[in-house]
């Protein structure tokens, strides 16, 4: 700016001193050219300086643009009036004569209209290109480029009224009529500021009608010594200026009665914008309708409205209440529920194709009325009801928008409780880990037992967690006890009972019961805990390495594999026993066996559940005992881990690769060492 | 799959069973033996010659209607076993607790 100022007084003070050369008849040697030079910087300069403070401030909205070429334009005009003033006043006296003076005036409005123009001009430009395309980016370049031609114009043509002249003026005033069709911006200033804006374009006009006049009152004297303002330049802006302030005012005025329609969808396509942004699992379904009846109700200018949910038919959560009450809003249910449409309408066996109902009503307010359904996942929730209190008030547009934000408020309020539901799901996944970490921490670490004997064992649930449980006890030194049982059903119940029978297990075995005895307390135990359908089978052993024997009882479980070395054969061990829980009276007593017998060193016991035994290949045959007792034969001089892992290793290579063994299996395998 | 198809014969409720019960269709032999039971049926012959399969939640079933069967005489016979499946039963100890046939015609003359 203060460049633009220095380069403006140089101009000054250059004429002043031609003017003075002139006057005093002596030649200031100061050629034409040189002013022209300088009145291009001065363009340039503000031209720049306009540049520079527009995009500076980039958040400017449309009326501030306008407004800042209509002040610009007031203030050029009013400091020319008052010059115009100044000299009626003085009259025909000697100082209206006086040369330099009207030179400094002149200058002074020179610069103002300059300002005006250029800043204006630029103002243009952020309006016009507005919506940019590459072709109006490029037009407006090129028209650019034209201006800065028509600075240098000044050199050929000598500020002569030529046809030269006239051409480069039509070429330009054409090329601006061109921008001036980029109106876009246009629809999308509210009605007031519509108003507002065809105000400062009236300032504006003015302002150039009249500036534009002062031009040519200035050319028409001849006192000035250099003709500044009848450059191609500036007239070419002039009107560019006033066409398109011209355009701007006629297309904003034939704008305003339609304005409201832009309005509405604007409000429309931002209300939409709402209701698709809702789903945020914090807020509630209730915010969603909220905004759903406001949108509706704005869309179709309706003068009452509720939301309710539940059954079409017998809705009874009313959710949403506008501009009536509910005394109100029952005597209107009663009587669209005496219409007969209406009655068809809410029991339509397929929602999904349920459409929006406009009803005539008998009331002595309202005089139509529009059922909107709610429908999710193709079931109505409920029903939306719009009022207004004229005839026949709902067109297809209302219509239309108001089924778009329906099914959109519908969509979040669907999405959103899906995503509740998964937030649900994940929860319960993270009790299951829970209930599986706990399952886990159930079955024992560590297995009692010395140095007669080397035990393991293994547990593999086919869910989360499962229903297969072992343990060992140690009664004394020689003393020991192990279990293995397994609980009827799978998944979170067997793990229940599981649990029950690990606390019988472990409280009973304290009382140093026989295993026969120690399985008619359980099924007592038991009796009183479990579901009618619900069972568990165990199998006890009690191993006694003083006197190397084994007593053991077996309770409905599957048979335990012993590997004899003796007579080098491994085979079931035959016994009977009822499951505990299915006699749930004394007479469980006369089913349940004990057995004792003696063992050498490398005996083996491979207890298992039926998980094992039943799990099926490919072509759905069960692994089978036969299969299990071939492998002990075999591998009954492995250690126990070894026979175990060979067990497993085979189950899962007969199962296949993919093969899901979808029942629980457990396994324990006993050596008695050599000693 | 499962299926369970109940005949009338004579003085008997034929309920023949083909398929594998298992825990997810247990439910299904539950609601059978029910409604013979509500029916006042005096005498339940399963045909058990298509059972593949029965697991625990499967005999879970047969046992929790023991009692109930044995308290108010209603006869439940099941005959035609496939070895495997009786194997089943007799691991549990279920075959001494109910009347398990090789036949329908041994069922019938006891």
């Amino acid at each position: 700016m203060l460049l633009a100022i220095l380069v403006w007084l140089a101009l000054l003070f250059v004429d002043l001193v031609r003017l003075f050369g002139l006057l005093n008849e002596l030649e200031s040697g100061i050629a034409k050219e040189f002013t022209w030079v300088l009145e291009i910087l001065f363009f340039l300069t503000v031209y720049l300086f306009y540049n520079y403070s527009i995009n500076k401030n980039s958040q400017n909205d449309f009326l501030n643009l306008i407004w800042r070429a209509a002040s610009t334009g007031i203030v050029a005009v009013f400091v020319s009036i008052m010059i115009n003033l100044f000299y009626s006043l003085l009259g025909d006296s000697n100082l209206a004569n006086e040369p330099f003076l009207n030179n400094f005036f002149y200058h002074v409005n020179f610069a103002l209209i300059t300002v005006f123009l250029i800043s204006s001009t630029l103002l243009w430009k952020h309006l016009i290109l507005y919506q940019k395309s590459k072709r109006v980016v490029k037009q407006w370049q090129a028209y650019e480029i034209a201006m800065l031609g028509a600075m240098f114009f000044v050199f050929f043509n000598n500020n002569s009224l030529d046809y030269s002249f006239l051409f480069g003026l039509v070429l330009l005033i054409g090329f601006g009529i061109i921008l001036s069709a980029n109106l876009k911006w246009i629809p999308y200033l509210t009605f007031r500021e519509k108003w507002k804006s065809l105000l400062f374009l009236f300032i504006i006009i003015n302002c150039c009608g009249y500036l534009f006049y002062q031009v040519q009152q200035y050319t028409d004297r001849t006192l000035y010594v250099v003709n500044l303002t009848d450059n191609l330049f500036l007239i070419s802006l002039f009107s560019f200026i006033f066409i398109y302030a011209v355009f701007c005012f006629l297309v904003t005025l034939f704008n305003l009665p339609t304005s409201s329609v832009f309005e509405q969808k604007l409000t429309e396509a931002i209300n939409f914008q709402r209701l698709s942004q809702s789903i945020q699992p914090e807020e509630s379904e209730e915010q969603v309708l909220d905004i759903l009846v406001d949108s509706c109700m704005s869309a179709s200018y309706a003068d009452a409205a509720w939301l309710e949910l539940g059954d079409l038919e017998s809705s009874k959560g009313v959710l949403q209440e506008r501009w009536l009450d509910s005394a109100l809003r029952e005597e209107l249910s009663e009587l669209i529920q005496n219409q007969k449409v209406a009655q068809d309408w809410a029991v339509e066996n397929r929602p999904e194709n349920l459409n929006p109902l406009s009803l005539r009503l008998n009331h002595n307010r309202f005089e139509s009325i529009l059922l909107v359904p709610l429908v999710i996942n193709k079931s109505a929730i409920g029903r939306m009801v719009l009022l207004k209190e004229v005839r026949d008030g709902f067109n297809k547009e209302m219509v239309n928008i108001i089924s778009t934000f329906v099914r959109q408020a519908c969509i979040a309020v669907e999405n959103h409780r899906l995503l509740n539901q998964a937030i649900q799901n994940e929860r319960y996944q993270e009790e299951l880990k829970i209930a599986q970490r706990v399952q886990k921490s159930l079955l024992p670490t560590k297995l009692d037992h010395n140095e007669a004997f080397d035990i393991v064992a293994y547990s593999n649930a086919a869910d989360e967690v499962g229903g297969d449980y072992y343990d060992t006890f140690k009664l004394d030194e020689e003393r020991y006890v192990m279990i293995i049982g397994d609980v009827s059903g799978k998944g979170t119940s067997a793990a229940f009972n599981m649990s029950q029978m690990k606390g019988i297990f472990q409280s009973l075995i304290q009382l140093n019961l026989s295993p026969a005895q120690f399985m008619i307390k359980a099924n007592a135990a038991l009796s009183r805990c479990l579901e009618r359908n619900h069972f568990i089978t165990a199998s006890i052993f009690l191993i006694n390495t003083r006197d190397k024997t084994v007593c053991h009882a077996r309770a409905g479980h599957v048979p335990t594999l012993m590997h004899q070395v003796n007579n080098n054969k491994s085979d079931y061990l035959g016994i009977d026993g009822l499951g505990l829980g299915i006699l749930r009276n004394k007479q469980y007593e006369n089913h349940v066996e004990e057995r004792t017998f003696s063992y050498s060193s490398g005996d083996v016991l491979v207890l298992f559940t039926d998980g094992i035994v039943e799990a099926k290949n490919e072509k759905s045959q069960q692994f089978g005992f036969e299969r299990i007792r071939t492998l002990l034969e075999v591998y009954h001089k492995l250690s126990p881990k070894e026979i175990q892992s060979k067990i497993i290793d085979s189950l899962h290579g007969y199962v296949g690769g993919d093969g899901l063994i979808d029942d629980d299996y457990s396994i324990m395998v006993v050596k008695f060492s050599d000693q | 799959m499962l299926t369970i198809e109940i005949q009338k014969e004579d003085v008997h409720d034929l309920l023949i069973i083909k398929g594998e019960i298992d825990a997810s269709n247990s439910v299904m032999l539950d609601q059978k033996m029910l409604d013979l039971k509500n029916a006042g049926s005096k005498s339940i012959l399963v045909d058990g010659s298509g059972l593949e399969y029965i697991s625990s939640a499967g005999l879970g079933v047969f046992m929790s209607y023991l009692e109930d069967f044995q308290e108010e005489e209603i006869d439940l016979k099941i005959f035609s076993l496939s070895p495997r499946v009786f194997e089943v039963f007799k691991i549990l100890g279920l075959d001494q607790l109910m009347s398990i046939y090789d036949s329908k015609q041994a069922a019938l003359e006891v």
